[in-house]
Formats: C-alpha cells, structure tokens, sequence
C-alpha cells in the first residue's frame, strides 16, 4: 500500500537493487525495518511519522521486491548490508526504528556503529533468547496459527479482515519467498544471536524499547533484557497488547514514540 | 534383464487410525510415548527374517530407507538397517535410499558407507536423498538449506571415495582441512553405484539423469512414473548418453498368496492409515525454501504434473488399476508385473512387501511365492 504522501523507489547497494518506499518532507530522517513477514508497504504509523520526519521504509534484502544477495545468510550480514544502504541513502543523523526481526537488525547495527544514530527505537524485537520462556515457533506452523500468535485482542485491529483474505498468486509468491528468507536468516540460532546481549554494550544512542504486554511471538521477558544490555534505554511494556503494538495499539504507541523522540 | 528387490518401510504396525486421529500431524506432533520399544524388538526381529528369506528365495536386493519422527518407518538410520541385511543375508544387492546427506555428517557418511562395502563384500548400492522436508525440520536445520547442503555433500562424499587422502575441503558448510578416512569402498570402479529416488518432482529426475545415476520412482502412478521416466530421457540424451532399462527403477506394493481372496483381503492393509502419514501443516511437507524459488515459479506456472489423480484419496480398487498396489495369487501378480513391464520397461522392479500389521506369517509366504514362481517369470519377461 503507498499513499499519496510517499512514494517507492530503487536504490543499488554493492550491486542489488533495493526497494523502498519514501514519505515525508522532516528534516531528520527516519528508517524503518520491517519484521520477518516482509515488507506490508506505507501503514498508518508510517504516515504518522512522516509529519515530523522523512521516512524511509526498505524491503530488506531478499524480501519482496529486493533482490537476495547470495552472500546474505544472517542478521549479521543483514546488519552489514543495511549500514551500506544507509551510506547510500544518505541518511545522517537519522532515527532507527525496527520491529520483530527488524528491531533486531535495527540493535545489530547500532551496535557495530551508532555514531550516525540519533534515536534507537526497537519494537518487540527478536535476538536475545529468553532466560524463562520461549520465542514461539513461526515456522512449523500454520498461517491460522501465526495470526493467532500475533494480535492479542483482533478486534482493536483496524481492517482485520485484510490479514484474513485469500491471497493472489503474485503475493502468495511473495509471502512465500519472504518467509524463506527469514528462515534462511532466523532458523539456528532461533530467532536470536548468543553473542547480541553483549554486542549491545556498545550502544551509547538513547534507546526506546516498546513491548506488547501480551506478546505471544517474543517474551516480553526479552523486552527486559534488551533493556539491561543497553545503557541508555527505556523500556515501555503497552498493556493488552500482542507482537505488533504499532499496529494494535496505534494511539499509545504514537504517543510512546513521539515522548521519546521529543525529549 | 530385471531385477528385483524386496523392500520394507518396518512400520511399527500397532498404530491404528483412532490413536491418530486427533493429532495436527502423524509425524511431528504424534507423540512418541505410543511406540513400545518391545514390541518393536519383535517387530525388528519379524523383518529381518524376511529379509534372510527374500535372499534365499532369489531376490536379487533388498532396499532400505530413513526416516524420522515416522511411526510408519521405524529406521531412522539405513546404515544401521543395511548392516543387519548384510549380516543376514549373502547374495542380495543391499540398495539404500537412502541416506538423508544433508542433515548427515558427509564424511562420517562416506566412511560408514565405505565400512558397509567392506563387510558386505561390495553389495552395496549407495542412494542419496534430500528427504522429505521432515527429515530436515527433525534436524533442526532450515529447509532453505537442504538443497546446497545435498549437493555438497553429495561431491564430498564422491570424493572421500576417490581422491586418496589426505585432502582438504573447504565447503560452506562442512570445512574441513584434513579428509582421510581410513575405510573404503570395495567397489572401486569409480564407487558404489549412486541411486536416486523422486517420487514426482522433475527437478530431482533432471540431477539423476545429469550424472547418470538410475532414478527410482517410490510409488507414483504409472502415467506419473511414464511423464518422469520422458524427463530422465530426454535429459539423458541432452547430457551425451543413451539410458536404458538400468537407468530407471519403479517400486510399487505388492502381496502375494496362494488364493485371490486371501491376496485381496491382505492386500487392503496398504491403505493402514495412509490419510495421516503425511498429513499436517503445509509447513512441514513444504515449507517456504524446501524448493528453490526458481522451481517455486515453475510449479506455481504449469499444470500440475499427472492432473487428476496427484492428491486425491483413491479407493483400493483403483490404486490397483492405477499399479500402484499389485496383489494376487502368483499368476494374477505376474500378468500385471508383465503391463508394467511393457509399459514402463524397468530394470529394477522395487517389491514393498508389507504394510501395518501384516501377519509376519503372511508376508513370509509372499516372499517365498514371489521367489518360487513371480521373479523365475519376471526374468523372463
């Protein structure tokens, strides 16, 4: 879905064309990295960012219409290719956002570099293994189970009927190849890097960690932690809220991020 | 001329359809507190005299296979199973396929195979498979990886067999600087024959036939099998080479008694839980990165290969017309054999010979008729 206010765009990094979508006029530019389920184009939340910032929002390597770079098989690699995109893009100064696996590729990049980091802002991010329970499984499952894991309450969805309808052969291609590649990427270790906690010891960048409650994908366990390894962060656990707050819970999760960046 | 071999899945035959019924899936979520290691013990001991029969009676090999999290297949090691076949038996090719290369140690592999050579004097025919995508999940390793992990295995393992070591390897993913393993085969001319098995995909079939490996079809329907038996073909004539009857096997049921009612009433068994072997989540039998997306593409833009029957729950009447299942008294089975083997030519008959709770004494008996009477006419064809 674009809207009017944004466009989609190609850019080449070290030799792959990557798409994007562009909205917003701000000064300071905001990059947002979408979660293992791929690219669901310019939201609302997008749309609300892009009042104050410019928003870039990638299709991440391998992911809907950007091409798989053969030497991509981690979120390491991930986070090495998307710091190349940033030089290419010329962001500088620029806010990072990230939800699920992208808050995870989001926190690998601020850890190998966060001098070009204004704002870190990491959403119910994958990377750390749970110390009490479990990241649930995304793969060996059914499209019916996933949704169920994702939202806690459907009914606070706006258009939930979108995530339930039949899809066409082009995007069943689509989701096909996107959940191949976060497999490619996610499998082993799960959804997690044993070394992340102490990478993010590195990180100075003021950080937001936000957090569904009720999380059925990621802990909210691992919210904590994620707080604990960074120095300068803040956690914010939403209340009766499930993986994707910026989408089930879109007023407090505006008024979470806005307070942070504001301050 | 022909040959034939036996074959069993060993299916821990206790299950039944109501202890299935009620799981998401018959592998990954039916719960392994159902099998009972003693009976299992008896059952283990039950095929391995049917395997000792089948090489007094004449059958040319027997084959084995893997598989994990099956209760429909209790061998999650074919090296283990080839080892117990060469010990009781002296004659039979042992034909695995096959070993699940990419989720296995390769060099490990290749020794193993090696030590299998060796004890069974150079019997053994070396299949290699990617598995069905539960082999890989059961292993933890993403399916996005099966196919590259296949294939470098595939080319060390080859390797290990004839370059001497000690050499070096540097695979993406099994690096190794030092390679030399001290066992190996005796089949030296270059190797242990390589069989591959598919059951409907072309791509499979076209890796076959590129390296002149036979390929076994496990099971398909006859129009299928003749579709992908066209493609081993045509494929072979592209690489070079003129294939024949060596180059392709088919392997179908088959239960032999002395009267037509007792090979029909028998025979039914087949269909033991057949809805629910391979049933669950598509997630499991292909989930996203199992095919590459190239082959995605294809699959999502042709009509599914053999239309009309892939799919479809068929009744045991017409699993029998499609020679998918062969039962009879000898000379009922040996006029099908004979359709097939017009029809098909091929150089390996692939005889699955039991199913659930097939009475031992049962299937013992259709060894021996298939032995007396079946392969002396199949030789003849």
């Amino acid at each position: 879905m674009v809207s009017s206010t944004a466009s989609r765009k190609e850019i080449t990094v070290l030799g792959t064309t990557v798409e994007y979508f562009v909205g917003g006029t701000g000064d300071t530019s905001l990059l947002f990295l979408h979660g293992a389920g791929g690219n669901s184009g310019w939201q609302k939340y997008h749309e609300e960012l892009s009042k104050r910032y410019t928003v870039y929002v990638p299709s991440q390597a391998g992911f809907n219409g950007t091409e798989r770079p053969d030497w991509v098989y981690t979120i390491t690699d991930m986070a090495h290719f998307n710091l190349q995109l940033v030089n290419a893009l010329g962001l500088s100064n620029y806010i990072l956002m990230g939800s699920s696996m992208g808050g995870w590729i989001s926190s690998e990049m601020a850890s190998m570099d966060d001098s070009n980091i204004q704002s870190l802002i990491l959403i119910d991010a994958a990377g750390i293994k749970p110390e009490k329970g479990e990241i649930a499984e995304i793969f060996m499952c059914s499209a019916q189970t996933r949704l169920k894991q994702r939202f806690y309450d459907p009914s606070q969805v706006e258009n939930y009927e979108a995530y339930t309808r039949e899809l066409t052969p082009d995007e069943v291609f689509t989701e096909h190849s996107n959940r191949e590649m976060a497999s490619r990427l996610c499998w082993r270790p799960y959804l997690h890097n044993w070394s992340l906690p102490f990478y993010l010891k590195k990180i100075t960048t003021p950080t937001l960690i936000v957090w569904g409650e009720n999380d059925a994908i990621i802990p909210v366990e691992c919210g904590s932690l994620f707080q604990a390894n960074i120095t300068n962060s803040t956690l914010k656990v939403i209340a009766n809220c499930g993986h994707s707050p910026a989408i089930e819970k879109p007023n407090e999760f505006m008024e979470t991020v806005n307070k942070f960046l504001s301050n | 001329m022909t040959e034939v071999f036996w074959f069993s899945e060993q299916p821990y035959g206790h299950v039944t359809e109501d202890d299935i019924e009620g799981y998401e899936s018959g592998r990954m979520h039916f719960p392994n507190t159902m099998f009972d290691p003693i009976k299992a013990h008896e059952l283990y001991s039950n095929y391995h005299d049917q395997y000792a029969l089948a090489d007094q009676v004449g059958f040319d090999g027997i084959m084995s296979n893997e598989h994990h999290s099956s209760y429909w297949c209790m061998k999650p090691s074919v090296n283990i199973d080839a080892a117990c076949i060469a010990k009781v038996t002296k004659n039979v090719k042992i034909a695995m396929l096959g070993n699940v290369i990419a989720v296995q140690d390769p060099v490990k592999m290749a020794e193993e195979i090696a030590m299998l050579d060796c004890i069974s004097g150079g019997r053994i025919i070396s299949g290699f498979v990617r598995g069905t995508a539960v082999e890989t999940l059961h292993a933890g390793i993403s399916p996005t990886e099966n196919r590259a992990r296949f294939e470098e295995a595939h080319d060390l393992i080859v390797k290990c067999w004839t370059t001497p070591g000690p050499f070096r390897w540097e695979g993406r993913y099994w690096p190794h600087r030092m390679v030399n393993p001290w066992v190996v085969p005796i089949q030296r001319d270059p190797h242990p024959q390589v069989w591959f098995p598919g059951t409907g995909s072309p791509e499979s079939v076209i890796w076959a036939a590129e390296r002149q490996y036979p390929y076994m079809n496990l099971g398909s329907l006859l129009d299928l099998t003749k579709q992908l038996k066209d493609i081993y073909f045509e494929t072979a004539n592209k690489v070079g080479y003129t294939p024949g009857p060596e180059h392709f096997g088919y392997l179908m049921k088959v239960f032999v008694a002395d009267t037509e009612e007792k090979a029909q009433e028998v025979g039914r068994k087949y269909l033991w839980t057949e809805a629910h072997r391979n049933r669950g989540p598509a997630e499991f039998n292909d989930p996203p990165g199992y095919q590459s997306r190239e082959a995605l593409k294809i699959k999502m833009s042709r009509p599914v290969i053999g239309t009309g029957t892939m799919g479809k729950r068929m009744s045991y009447e017409e699993l029998q017309d499609a020679y998918n299942i062969v039962v009879g008294t000898p000379e009922t089975v040996i006029e099908k054999l004979r359709h097939i083997k017009k029809e098909l030519d091929p150089g390996y008959i692939l005889i699955y010979g039991n199913e659930g709770d097939m009475a031992h004494n049962d299937v013992m008996r259709s060894i021996e008729l298939i032995g007396e009477k079946v392969i002396p006419a199949v030789k003849n064809f």
